[in-house]
């Protein structure tokens, strides 16, 4: 099996979205901002020592927005293209004008003028740091690794009776942005990923479980070993559960499903949310909603953080702070717009993928951790319910009303006694952020989050 | 000018040469190969949304690009380009072709077109006939009739968007398959506060359509009506109880139940690997008598309906579970072959960027002969949900969950009050054996379901008569 590896497109990728720029202003914009993203990718599956599939992604694309004087104001429109060809960038231009010319003019509207860019120290700093490295991998290393972590997986024990299979992929990215202030810059990123999925017991007793972790180079990955090993554990750990008694008690999260809280957090201090009011959030700013000892950070620049980045989707230089400083909600997360709109601090928090509009997320969040472990946790509250399994979507973002499928283990005494599912934990997630009891030590990150174990007093439990 | 006349102009001819697809096929097909096709896909969307009585957020995407597949037994190789140069073609299918181990190439074969399938729905862009300006004066409208319902809505939301999938697929064989798709869906949600409390209601409908019907029909109005209704709802609403109990569902969009409950459990994948709770029960009974289940790609206008799948084959209306037996799975070519099943048209894919599996298209239960005033009157102390929002399966243990948007607490047969959105939680394999009435109601819903699985989403249709569950768990706050 050969590949032979298709160069990203790297030196085209700015030279686009600074043609782009031209055409969109020839089309009548008088400011335009453009990002450009392409993306090569490989993928491999392998399933009972077989492979199942190989994948290869050649993706390339990008967004562009433009700005019109109507004479009452600014209008804006954005559009996306992965026809990148003269004719594509062209008639993208041409589209993007158009529509900004039907779209009602915002007195609040802010062009790409103005903005807190990093210098051209800064992105000589960063890119001394964060090098266009090489994920690490070819096909063949790939497959190696995943062979040998599915093996390892379905021979852990005789409990383990299928698999989904293992997959390893590798990749890399270069993103630029160019704007009609005359800012330009562009970064790499290259990143390598390991998973795999078993199934424990047969018939209506099957539980499945995987496990998975993703770096910038595969020799930041953890062993096919550990990976196999975690997965395994887990399905076998869920054989024959029960359900548990309906009530209140205490919750474990343990880190993989905080991290679910993490997101609700995030999703509740965007700042376009905020300005709708439509987020249980909106009007908790420098108001506790965590206990004291809780701090959760933004870091747009941590060595193991897969959400690295310099500047954000409008351009704008990537800062790091505490969005939680002991319990306090610091800033809400904006792009210049909600900053302006909201009269609140530029966070450096605008999104642009290939398509649609511009979005609001963090870069890395990181969950400052406690100092017991997770077993002293369990210790510690007595009775109640570790989670390790969530499923659905029941959050009601403008309320906080929390309800969502769960299944875990019923710890009685201090101690896990045995697996539970089919159950639901229920609650409302600003009382659940004023409730958390402990923090765990187990930092573990997940891609561009890291989060600890967490306990959640007075939550109700749905079960028999 | 107007954005219609700015609407690309799709091509009707593929935008690569016969000629060039002729040898990417043949570059990429080794002997031995099972299967193999190429997927050509030019798509374009446009949306268009307002907020804070302003329309603002006006935004289009064109994607092109080809999806090159092989397939070995129960091996695949995979590989796309957005790039439609010959170099970056022929490189994509190189790398599709990784997985043989054969250098042999097979002799090539002539690209025949092949006649189409009925035509379930108008080839051309939905976008079309409702410029920009009209879909603005839409949103508008819609925006003051919500603020001309009640005082207490504050914050209106409409978005209006379009979507046009113009596909050619060149199967081995030669097969040539052209599908053009439209897509379109209106969305409607509101803020409403009373006493320094918020509350949110939506709605939204859609199908494979022009953008013009939204203006044409009360559809858009009724929209408004009941987003405005049930955020109202919420403001009075109750919490929910926790704990098992009785729970009828209403007709429509609680078919989400089937689809979480059963329909996942029986896509051919899953159960050819043998990984779903549903494998090798053909011929055994998973629900109760009465109960019949089908899964139908052919209802013309339907969200999830196809004139073919993304294999190029046509779709069908099929039946998974008939009186309660298990009947048959859900299958895509490579899952059929190995299986010794045909395709049932269910080979689906989010884009050319996307690998195939086998997906739902429009799932529902036919009704039974219960009148859906008899199986609210059945319930002595329980849960009537009439509307849900998202729901989510695991598999392997078929437990799934899903979650109401609006529901009531029901109490000798009578509605006491509504509750706050609560989970309910149940075992795929079990809660269709727990039914015990059937409406003669059978609705679908109104066109808004999108279906996650391997990180791909399509559109799908959902569909139920009013149905009463003897037991299921309520994940509510007042335990």
């Amino acid at each position: 099996m050969s590949h032979s590896n298709i160069k990203p497109q790297k030196d085209s990728i700015s030279g686009h979205a600074e043609r782009l720029i031209d055409s969109a202003k020839k089309a009548g914009a008088i400011h335009v901002d453009a990002m450009a993203i392409s993306n090569t990718g490989d993928s491999i599956t392998v399933r009972n020592g077989a492979i199942e599939s190989v994948e290869r992604e050649d993706a390339q694309g990008m967004g562009l927005r433009a700005f019109f004087d109507t004479g009452r104001g600014l209008a804006f429109a954005t559009a996306s293209s992965s026809d990148l060809s003269e004719s594509g960038l062209n008639q993208l231009a041409a589209q993007v004008v158009a529509m900004a010319r039907i779209s009602e003019p915002d007195p609040d509207a802010v062009p790409p003028t103005g903005a807190i860019h990093p210098s051209s120290n800064e992105l000589a700093a960063w890119n001394a740091r964060y090098p266009d490295r090489d994920h690490g991998w070819n096909i063949e290393k790939a497959r190696d690794a995943a062979m040998q972590c599915e093996e390892i997986a379905r021979n852990y024990s005789p409990e383990i009776s299928n698999s989904e299979g293992a997959d390893a992929s590798f990749g890399s990215s270069h993103i630029a942005y160019a704007s009609s202030d005359g800012f330009s810059a562009e970064y790499a990123k290259s990143s390598a990923s390991l998973s795999v999925s078993v199934i424990a017991g047969t018939g209506e007793g099957m539980q499945r479980d995987y496990a998975w972790h993703r770096a910038f180079h595969a020799s930041d990955l953890r062993t096919p070993e550990t990976i196999a090993h975690e997965a395994a554990k887990r399905a076998i750990a869920m054989l024959n559960p029960g359900s548990m008694e309906s009530g209140r008690t205490t919750v474990v999260f343990e880190p993989r499903t905080a991290s679910s809280l993490l997101g609700h957090l995030i999703g509740g201090i965007n700042g376009r949310a905020v300005l709708q009011e439509r987020t249980f959030l909106a009007d908790s700013l420098n108001a506790e909603i965590f206990p004291e000892f809780i701090t959760i950070e933004d870091n747009p620049d941590h060595p193991d953080g897969m959400g690295n980045r310099l500047f954000d989707g409008e351009g704008t230089r990537c800062v790091g702070r505490n969005i939680i400083d002991s319990g306090r909600l610091n800033c809400f997360l904006t792009d210049r717009y909600t900053a302006k709109r909201l009269k609140q601090p530029e966070t450096g928090s605008a999104v642009r993928g290939l398509t649609g509009d511009i979005g609001i997320g963090s870069s890395n969040l990181i969950w400052h951790p406690g100092s017991q472990t997770q077993e002293k946790m369990i210790a510690e509250i007595g009775n109640g319910l570790l989670v390790t399994e969530m499923i659905g979507f029941g959050v009601n973002g403008v309320t906080g009303d929390y309800s969502r499928g769960a299944a875990g283990f019923l710890i009685k005494n201090g101690k896990i006694v045995r697996p539970v599912q089919g159950i639901t934990i229920a609650g409302n997630l600003k009382e659940m952020f004023a409730s958390i009891k402990m923090v765990g030590s187990d930092l573990t990150w997940f891609g561009s989050s890291a989060v600890p174990s967490i306990a959640i007093s007075g939550m109700t439990v749905a079960g028999q | 000018m107007t954005i219609a006349t700015m609407t690309l102009k799709l091509p009707d001819t593929p935008p690569v040469s016969i000629e060039t697809l002729q040898s990417v096929l043949s570059h990429m097909l080794p002997a031995g190969a099972d299967d193999g096709d190429l997927y050509l896909e030019h798509s374009s969307m446009e949306s268009i949304a307002l907020e804070e009585g302003r329309v603002k957020h006006v935004s289009a995407s064109t994607h092109q690009g080809l999806g090159a597949r092989v397939i070995k037994g129960e091996s695949a190789g995979h590989a796309f380009t957005d790039r439609l140069d010959t170099a970056s073609l022929m490189q994509a299918a190189g790398s599709a072709r990784a997985i043989a181990t054969s250098h042999q190439d097979r002799p090539p074969v002539a690209i025949h077109s092949q006649a189409t399938a009925p035509t379930l729905y108008s080839g051309s862009n939905p976008a079309l006939g409702l410029d920009f300006t009209m879909r603005k004066e839409l949103l508008e409208r819609l925006d003051r009739l919500a603020r001309s319902l009640d005082p207490r809505v504050k914050q209106v939301f409409a978005n209006v968007s379009s979507s046009f999938s113009d596909i050619h697929i060149v199967r081995m064989d030669g097969a040539f398959i052209h599908d053009a798709r439209p897509l379109v869906r209106l969305n409607v949600s509101v803020v409403v506060e009373q006493n320094g409390k918020r509350e949110t209601g939506s709605a939204g409908g859609g199908g494979r359509f022009s953008l013009l019907r939204f203006a044409e029909q009360d559809k858009a109005e009724e929209l408004v009506r009941t987003a405005v209704r049930l955020a109202l709802l919420n403001l009075d609403a109750h919490d929910a109880p926790a704990g098992t109990m009785p729970v009828v569902l209403g007709p429509g969009w609680p078919g989400i139940l089937l689809h979480e409950a059963i329909g996942h459990g029986l896509e051919g994948d899953f159960n050819r690997k043998g990984t779903s709770v549903f494998s090798n029960k053909l011929g055994e009974r998973v629900a109760a008598k009465g109960i019949t289940v089908v899964d139908d790609g052919t209802i013309a206008e339907r969200r999830g309906s196809l004139n073919v799948d993304d294999e190029g084959m046509a779709t069908k209306r099929n039946t998974v579970i008939e009186d309660g037996i298990l009947t048959g799975y859900l299958l895509d070519r490579q899952n059929a072959r190995l299986m010794g099943k045909e395709s049932t048209g269910n080979g689906r894919r989010e884009s050319y960027a996307h690998q195939v599996l086998p997906r739902m298209t429009n799932t529902f239960m036919l009704p039974g002969n219960d009148s859906p005033d008899d199986i609210l009157a059945s319930l002595d102390r329980g849960i009537y949900a009439v509307n849900f929002g998202g729901g989510q399966v695991d598999i392997t243990s078929g437990k799934f969950v899903f979650t109401t948007s609006e529901a009531y607490y029901v109490e000798n047969g009578k509605i006491q009050y509504p509750v706050k959105g609560a989970t309910l939680i149940g075992v795929g394999h079990e809660v269709l054996q727990k039914v015990s009435m059937i409406g003669n109601d059978l609705e679908l819903d109104p066109g808004v379901g999108t279906c996650g699985k391997g990180g791909q989403s399509v559109p799908v249709g959902v569909g139920l008569p009013t149905l009463r569950i003897d037991e299921l768990t309520v994940g509510g706050t007042e335990a």
